[in-house]
């Protein structure tokens, strides 16, 4: 019932996308008002059918409906039930099923946000692509990855559960998701970037729309990636949160172009520079999110997200290939309409800085690209497996986030148009003091790394700026219109909120390259054999095993070891890393434990353990916490940029407070 | 909506050097991702299968004594490169020890030690029920770089004339141990 039920839906969707997008995308250079709604109903149909499927799937998961093939296959009586939800995406057919239903609510915002603006062919288009990419993934449902078939022979009476990794974490449950909002999130303005393009007409109001698009899956895909590492760390027990994993690299990929196009887009609607270069942007940031899935759900790569190889890989390479090739034919037909604005005038100048940083941006996502790829190249002509380590990702990473960082501050500090040498001595000397103090106190706790301190240095001057931006204006206002420094700031906050939220973005980051630096270059590592009664030292810290004990669950058994923790001598805590068996699975999986303090973390990790001893890893991770918190003030910043103003955000009223503000985001 | 920034789409023009950049970027990546699929990223080729294995000459663990693949030839040679630190290691250990009882009077079977200490090694055996055949100390690791091991567990399978038949990557199971060695000439 609920197999046919799901069939049925996943036809009903492919069918409306296909006929939606022919419907929106032949009707000429101005299609009809009809055209247009019969388009809008379209893909209505496609987005509501798609959702739900998704919730049919939903449902038979909880009622543990093995009659249907995708149940059966990731469904246990004995997981939990938020586990059981989670298994939608556990595994290859439900998670194309759930980028599907995704795409649907993307679909359904896009058609209540352009409701003023139907009679914009553009807006007609846009919805035309949108059903086209809607197209292939409800084509690749129906017909290779459908997880809503009949479950052949007798239908059994338990399944196996999901993959142990996803089981083993509460992460699981929001990191895919917020990953999937993100990758399909950027489907739209895509197809804005493309329907603009197919119109040949890209102008300020659009890219400012488009930017709005992007910023909440920019958004979700910076959750997905600080969460990817969030997972590594509490999960992979190696100690650390990045691996450069092909799949961490596919979700940072598109972070690198949308980011590029955020602050790219901010040059063409002040100066009408570089309109082409940020539509290129965009068509990338999709290229990029396609490949990204492709490199999670393909097997091409060896990692650990990727678990099978399947036959969905060569589709999604062929789709690739088609929205690349499609992108490159439009952008050669068009790029010459896209007129220049005013030419650039002084390489001491806020859209310097900007340039600058779409060339650092551009440069770290080829990097990012090429060593991601460069095992599958060195296969295809030397016939050889390699593996590239993180080794040569942070060769080029460190110092390519160094300069970004020091353009993070660069850039707001000097004005638009021209900077005279001493006004930008002027603007970068007291950020560049508080640098220089940063550096300084670091030094006196201690650090000595070179590196480390240079990118704490660059981070401390960007705060500076960032910080200094946003309480001028304040200042400013109080000294023209007197009153209280509260009725100052609120007003001026209110008028500059898009430039605070960037700013806050920027302390964001900064915040997260600081604690990058310091706990790549400041871990602290033991290993050893422990019995019950014996101990384990690292740092100052000394671990004792007070003894092992086994949980069972349902699902799975728990082993764990319990380690009293001193700190020079006093007892500050028990650390109970874990070993976890489940069912159905022949390695354990260990659960690290983490105590974590705003200076750093004391991580323990398992490598093995048996009734009489534990393989014990510990370290001491500094300034992990930060990352964490960075991250958040990164989120914090973009709700305060993306919060829709009171007035329409698209009318020309704030377009023009806008476009002054325009300095960050 | 602001549509007197954005003229009338002009004319089109094609532009050929904007294709051409596109495509000298894209098709390679497109091209290596295809390539991609006719491999399993598991499985880890040798270009030394079919060919004579490298000979080493390395110390056992036990004894100390110098053992050479050539003082081997005449039977075939199951040669097992594993280390302490490598989970499947753990796993396939019973399984090695088990098939060189079973065939250890026809085959020999060696562990080669991969970038371990002799101390952790003598440890780790001791904790998973010793080792029923030789264990050699790779110091330096000569003889994992001759065979081009790339993670452990590799097993590689060497028949009575020296020549490498088969590689295999990863913990290997019983059944892979017998059809291997069924499949010596």
């Amino acid at each position: 019932m609920n197999a046919l039920l799901g069939r049925l839906l996943i036809y009903l969707a492919l069918a409306a996308a296909a006929s939606g997008a022919v419907v929106a995308l032949t009707g000429g250079a101005r299609p009809s008002a009809q055209r247009t709604k019969l388009a809008r109903s379209l893909a209505a149909a496609f987005a509501w059918s798609a959702i739900l499927a998704t919730l049919v799937m939903v449902m038979a998961l909880l009622q543990h409906d093995f009659s249907v093939s995708y149940v059966a296959q990731v469904g246990s009586r004995s997981t939990p039930t938020v586990i059981t939800i989670v298994s939608l995406w556990s595994s290859l057919e439900g998670s194309i099923l759930f980028w599907a239903a995704v795409l649907g609510i993307y679909t359904l915002f896009w058609l209540r946000m352009s409701r003023d603006r139907q009679d914009d062919p553009r807006t007609t288009s846009t919805v035309g692509v949108v059903l086209l990419v809607g197209t292939f993934f409800t084509l690749l449902i129906a017909a290779v990855a459908n997880p809503f078939l009949d479950t052949p022979g007798p239908i059994p009476l338990d399944g196996p559960g999901p993959n142990p990794l996803l089981q083993n974490h509460p992460l699981m449950i929001i990191h895919p998701p917020m990953l999937y909002l993100g990758y399909v999130g950027m489907t739209v303005p895509f197809a804005m970037a493309f329907a603009a393009l197919l119109g040949g007409r890209v102008g300020p109001d659009w890219t400012r729309s488009l930017r709005r698009w992007i910023l909440a899956p920019w958004a979700f895909l910076t959750v997905g990636v600080l969460l990817g590492g969030r997972w590594a760390y509490d999960v992979l027990g190696w100690g650390g949160y990045w691996g450069w994993d092909p799949v961490e690299n596919a979700s940072f990929l598109p972070w690198l172009t949308a980011t590029a196009f955020i602050h790219a887009s901010m040059l063409e609607e002040r100066k009408g520079l570089y309109r082409g270069w940020a539509m290129v942007l965009v068509l990338t940031t999709f290229a990029l999110t396609v490949l990204g899935t492709f490199m999670t759900r393909s097997g091409v790569f060896n990692s650990v997200h990727s678990f099978t190889q399947s036959p969905i890989g060569p589709l999604f390479l062929a789709f690739l290939a088609m929205v690349v090739l499609a992108s490159i034919v439009l952008l050669a037909m068009r790029l010459h309409t896209l007129a220049p604005g005013q030419p650039m005038r002084s390489a001491l100048s806020r859209e310097a800085a900007f340039v600058f940083n779409n060339l650092l941006f551009v440069i770290f996502t080829f990097a990012v690209l090429i060593g991601t790829t460069y095992p599958l190249l060195a296969e295809a002509f030397r016939g050889i497996k390699v593996s590239v380590g993180g080794p040569f990702f942070d060769d080029f990473a460190v110092p390519i986030g160094i300069a970004i960082t020091f353009l993070m501050g660069i850039g707001p500090a000097l004005p638009w148009g021209r900077a005279t040498p001493g006004e930008a001595v002027r603007a970068l000397a007291l950020p560049f003091a508080v640098g220089a103090a940063t550096v300084l106190v670091f030094v006196a706790a201690g650090m000595d790394h070179a590196t480390t301190l240079i990118a704490l240095g660059a981070a401390g001057f960007a705060v500076a700026v960032a910080l200094r931006d946003m309480i001028e204006p304040i200042i400013a206002r109080r000294r023209a219109h007197g009153g209280g420094l509260m009725d100052a700031a609120r007003s001026t906050l209110r008028r500059t909120r898009r430039r605070n939220g960037g700013q806050i973005v920027h302390i964001g980051v900064a915040l997260v390259v600081s604690a990058i630096a310091i706990s790549s270059s400041y871990q602290v590592k033991a290993e050893g054999v422990v019995r019950p009664g014996g101990s384990l030292a690292v740092g100052d810290y000394s671990l004792v095993l007070n003894g092992m004990r086994v949980v069972s669950e349902p699902h799975r058994q728990r082993q764990f070891a319990d380690f009293v923790v001193y700190r020079e001598g006093e007892k500050v805590g028990v650390l109970s890393p874990a070993m976890n068996q489940y069912a159905m699975s022949m390695n354990p999986i260990g659960t690290p434990a983490v105590m974590s303090t705003l200076g750093h973390d004391l991580y323990l990790s398992l490598m093995h353990l048996d009734s009489r001893e534990a393989g014990l890893r510990a370290f001491i991770n500094p300034g992990v916490s930060w990352l964490w918190l960075g991250g958040l003030v990164m989120l914090l910043g973009t709700a305060i940029a993306a919060w829709p103003a009171r007035k329409r955000a698209t009318g020309p009223v704030t377009a023009e407070g806008e476009a002054t503000a325009g300095g960050a985001a | 909506m602001g549509h007197e920034a954005t003229p009338e789409a002009p004319p089109s023009r094609f532009s050929w050097p904007v294709m051409a950049i596109g495509l000298v970027i894209v098709v390679p990546l497109i091209a290596i991702l295809a390539v991609g699929f006719q491999h399993d990223p598991h499985d880890i080729a040798s270009p030394l299968i079919g060919k004579p294995a490298p000979d080493f000459a390395l110390r056992d663990i036990d004894t100390g004594r110098e053992i050479t693949l050539a003082s081997l030839r005449g039977k075939p040679s199951v040669v097992n490169f594993f280390s302490t630190w490598c989970l499947p290691c753990e796993q396939e250990h019973p399984i090695l020890m088990a098939a060189a009882r079973v065939y250890g009077d026809r085959v020999n079977f060696i562990g080669i030690v991969f970038e371990d200490t002799k101390a952790k090694v003598n440890d780790w055996l001791v904790r998973h029920g010793g080792h029923g055949y030789p264990v050699l100390i790779d110091v330096g690791g000569p003889a994992a770089i001759a065979y081009g091991v790339y993670g452990v567990p590799e097993t590689f399978f060497i028949d009575a004339n020296g020549v490498i038949r088969d590689k295999v990557k990863g913990a290997v199971n019983f059944e892979v141990i017998r059809s291997e060695l069924e499949a010596m000439p």
